[in-house]
């Protein structure tokens, strides 16, 4: 089941990573305007750090709290439905882990990027989940997820995720046991895609 | 990283030149403390802001890996720059009321700066300038009305000005808004014992609005004498 893809993970939404390094980069230059207007204070670097700096720190400041507020949200999720369309990514890799998903319906694929080539490992449909290694291992996203056709996942936070865990027994050995296999064939194909490279 | 920011908060800005525009130079007497340790504070503020938000984007693109991810992150997007900004607004009140900052805008405002720090000039503007009539910000303190509400109104003139500069919808030549209000004259000399002495006939006029300082004062002492 491994596929050499070409198509970028195209997504019209950026993901929280970049929003916050536009945040920052903002931030930077509302700072910086600061060093003209104290080393040479005229109408015009007054007039920037007065009213155009504070305006990018409040626009960053909105940022990183809207992240923080989603980050809180997806963390405590309990079941929240969402949808995507085809093509939109759901996870990335390399992101922090913060909630697993349950397909409601239709199809999404795991694709997992070595030296810059995309593997797709798996095909997951409606009854399937995934996102769970992250919250069992606390690294980041060991792949990406993007919808393949219009897509419903039930959102489950990382919280109420252990919480199910613990207290339902079955499910607990069922998903450890998923991740296992998981894991292992990842580590299968990322062995396979070594050698097939070395040759 | 916390030496680096001591360092940043503390010695970088007795290394840079701050300290020369952050005051008149002059005696300590005539020392501005807010301004000198304000623009010190916000100089320190403003470099340690931009390290740790280099240092971020460098060490951390952007993800947010655990508490201390997100203490530089809100640190360095949020209590930093509030702060510069609070301090900074401080400063843009008390840089903006110096006579440099007056002439920096307007090249049409040259002329009138020269003429109010020029010694050999004996128009009002400079009488007040070379004899400390007026110790600081001579533009400011004759031209807004006394109190708050004067300076509150010279902000709001002021924003427009740098707006109407900046957009090139002044008017040329540039004229004052208003004819120059004798209150501004009177806020300071009024009820003096030597300005008493020499407008007994015209004093309860002069208070009352009926005549204006500038009727006499403008043609045989005005207020600037402008060369050019």
């Amino acid at each position: 089941m491994s596929t050499q893809v070409t198509k970028k993970l195209a997504s019209a939404w950026p993901g929280t990573r970049w929003w916050l390094v536009g945040a920052q980069i903002l931030v930077l230059i509302a700072l910086a305007l600061g060093l003209p207007f104290l080393l040479h204070t005229t109408g015009g670097s007054l007039f920037l750090f007065s009213a155009l700096a504070p305006l990018l720190v409040f626009v960053a400041i909105g940022i990183v709290l809207w992240v923080a507020i989603d980050s809180f949200r997806k963390r405590h999720s309990l079941f929240s439905l969402e949808s995507y369309e085809p093509d939109q990514v759901i996870i990335r890799q390399g992101e922090p882990g913060d909630c697993a998903y349950f397909i409601q319906s239709g199809e999404v694929e795991v694709v997992q990027e070595s030296d810059g080539n995309q593997v797709v490992l798996r095909i997951l449909h409606a009854g399937d989940y995934f996102g769970e290694m992250a919250l069992l291992s606390g690294q980041p996203r060991t792949a990406s997820v993007r919808a393949l056709t219009p897509t419903k996942v039930a959102v489950l936070g990382k919280q109420n995720f252990l919480t199910m865990l613990q207290m339902i027994p079955s499910t607990r050995e069922d998903i450890l046991t998923t991740v296992q296999e998981r894991a292992m064939r990842s580590v299968r194909l990322s062995e396979r895609s070594s050698k097939s490279s070395m040759r | 990283m916390g030496r680096a920011m001591a360092l940043c908060l503390f010695l970088f800005p007795a290394l840079t030149g701050v300290e020369a525009y952050g005051q008149d130079a002059g005696a300590a007497f005539h020392k501005d403390l807010v301004d000198y340790y304000g623009s010190h504070l916000l100089l320190g503020i403003l470099i340690a802001g931009i390290v740790l938000i280099l240092y971020n984007l460098v060490r951390y693109r952007g993800r947010i890996e655990g508490p201390f991810s997100w203490g530089f992150l809100l640190t360095g997007v949020v209590a930093l720059p509030l702060a510069s900004t609070m301090f900074g607004m401080l400063l843009v009140f008390d840089k903006a009321e110096k006579v440099e900052f007056c002439g920096s805008c307007h090249a049409a405002m040259q002329a009138y700066v020269r003429d109010l720090t020029n010694t050999r000039s004996e128009s009002l503007a400079a009488l007040h300038f070379k004899n400390r009539f007026i110790p600081r910000n001579q533009c400011y303190v004759c031209h807004t009305s006394f109190g708050l509400f004067g300076t509150v109104q010279a902000k709001i003139a002021g924003m427009i000005d740098v707006g109407k500069y900046y957009t090139r919808t002044f008017r040329v030549p540039i004229q004052m808004r208003e004819p120059y209000r004798s209150d501004d004259c009177l806020k300071c000399h009024a009820e003096a014992v030597r300005w008493v002495g020499r407008h007994e006939n015209v004093k309860d006029a002069l208070l009352t609005g009926e005549t204006g300082c500038l009727l006499c004062h403008g043609k045989e002492h005005p207020a600037h004498i402008l060369s050019e």
